[in-house]
């Protein structure tokens, strides 16, 4: 912990900080808008792949579905950058923050979920599944997996100023 | 307009509009808010699945295959209509007299006709597998651009115009 304190106060004297932090104004309300535009890019175009695995919209082929998900790392990545740039800005109302701790915690295990999807063999196996086709459970749990932890994060994010007073 | 603010002066001080703004409890207004995200994320982010597809995107999906997401869609649409009814009350004088909180709306309701349009006009024509429309990439076009400048007016009312803090800690 002492570590994190040393890089936080380090953060705290970089101009990035500052800026953010309301030396330029718009860059805070500026970075909220696109989270909230990253957030509905990653949930939407991530969930049409976890709900098909799911068995909605069978018609789909899961090649075609799958096809979604490089628009989901779009989403990821806006919201990786601006989440840093909201780190970067105020670490201090982070870093003890039980919300923040969660948050982060759920995006672990999202991401733990993602390289299973792909390296645990999920996606191989279900890869050539065309239309009509019901994907295996190991497939399903993935996406329910994805689905909780995502709104999770989402839900730890809205308590930020509700349980560790961040702005 | 006097009779207006009094009518939102009397909802903010109705007995669930006061709990849902200062009881402190998780289940008044951090839930609802969550709430109000999550819809957020089916209306809108279900919404940009489908009008990347319209614009050309992920061309291996048959375009009347997406139609069954617009029950997503709706799903996030009552969340939010309910939820965003429930954040209106806790802070009605406030929110209706703000011309941000004025220009999300008229943002979300051409969106909402355009989806609306989208359902009954695009994703019911029988040629809809083979070409995409030119109307339905204009459709597919204003409604990405609502949703985003609804999506920014409504982060923006934490910022801009009247505001009142509403944020009570959790007890």
């Amino acid at each position: 912990m002492h570590q994190i304190e040393l890089i936080n106060k380090w953060l705290e004297t970089t101009a990035v900080s500052k800026a953010v932090a309301g030396g330029i104004p718009w860059i805070w309300p500026m970075c909220e808008t696109l989270h909230f535009i990253g957030l509905a890019i990653l949930i939407g175009c991530i969930g049409v792949l976890d709900l098909r695995m799911l068995g909605f919209a069978k018609e789909i082929s899961i090649r075609a579905i799958h096809q979604y998900v490089p628009w989901g790392v779009f989403g990821f990545a806006i919201n990786a950058v601006t989440g840093t740039m909201f780190y970067i800005g105020a670490p201090g109302q982070y870093v003890h923050n039980i919300a923040f701790q969660m948050k982060l915690l759920f995006l672990a295990i999202a991401g733990l979920n993602v390289l299973y999807f792909y390296l645990g063999g999920v996606m191989h196996k279900i890869e050539a599944l065309g239309p009509g086709a019901d994907p295996p459970l190991s497939a399903k749990l993935v996406s329910l997996t994805s689905i909780v932890m995502w709104l999770g994060v989402a839900y730890w994010g809205r308590m930020l100023p509700f349980v560790g007073n961040a702005f | 307009m006097n009779d207006l603010y009094q009518f939102y002066t009397w909802v903010e001080a109705t007995p669930y509009a006061t709990w849902i703004r200062e009881s402190g409890s998780l289940w008044a207004y951090p839930i609802v808010l969550t709430l109000h995200t999550v819809g957020l994320a089916l209306l809108v982010g279900f919404n940009w699945a489908v009008d990347l597809r319209l614009l050309g995107f992920a061309s291996a999906i048959p375009v009347l295959s997406m139609r069954k997401f617009f029950k997503v869609m709706w799903w996030g649409f009552w969340i939010n209509a309910i939820s965003g009814v429930v954040l209106l009350m806790a802070d009605a004088t406030t929110k209706m007299t703000s011309w941000v909180f004025g220009v999300k709306m008229v943002f979300i309701v051409i969106a909402m006709i355009v989806l609306r349009r989208m359902q009954v006009g695009v994703f019911r024509l029988p040629e809809i597998g083979k070409v995409i429309p030119q109307n339905a990439k204009v459709m597919a076009a204003v409604s990405l651009a609502c949703w985003v400048m609804a999506t920014t007016a409504g982060r923006l009312m934490a910022y801009l115009g009247p505001q009142v803090g509403l944020i009570v800690p959790v007890k």
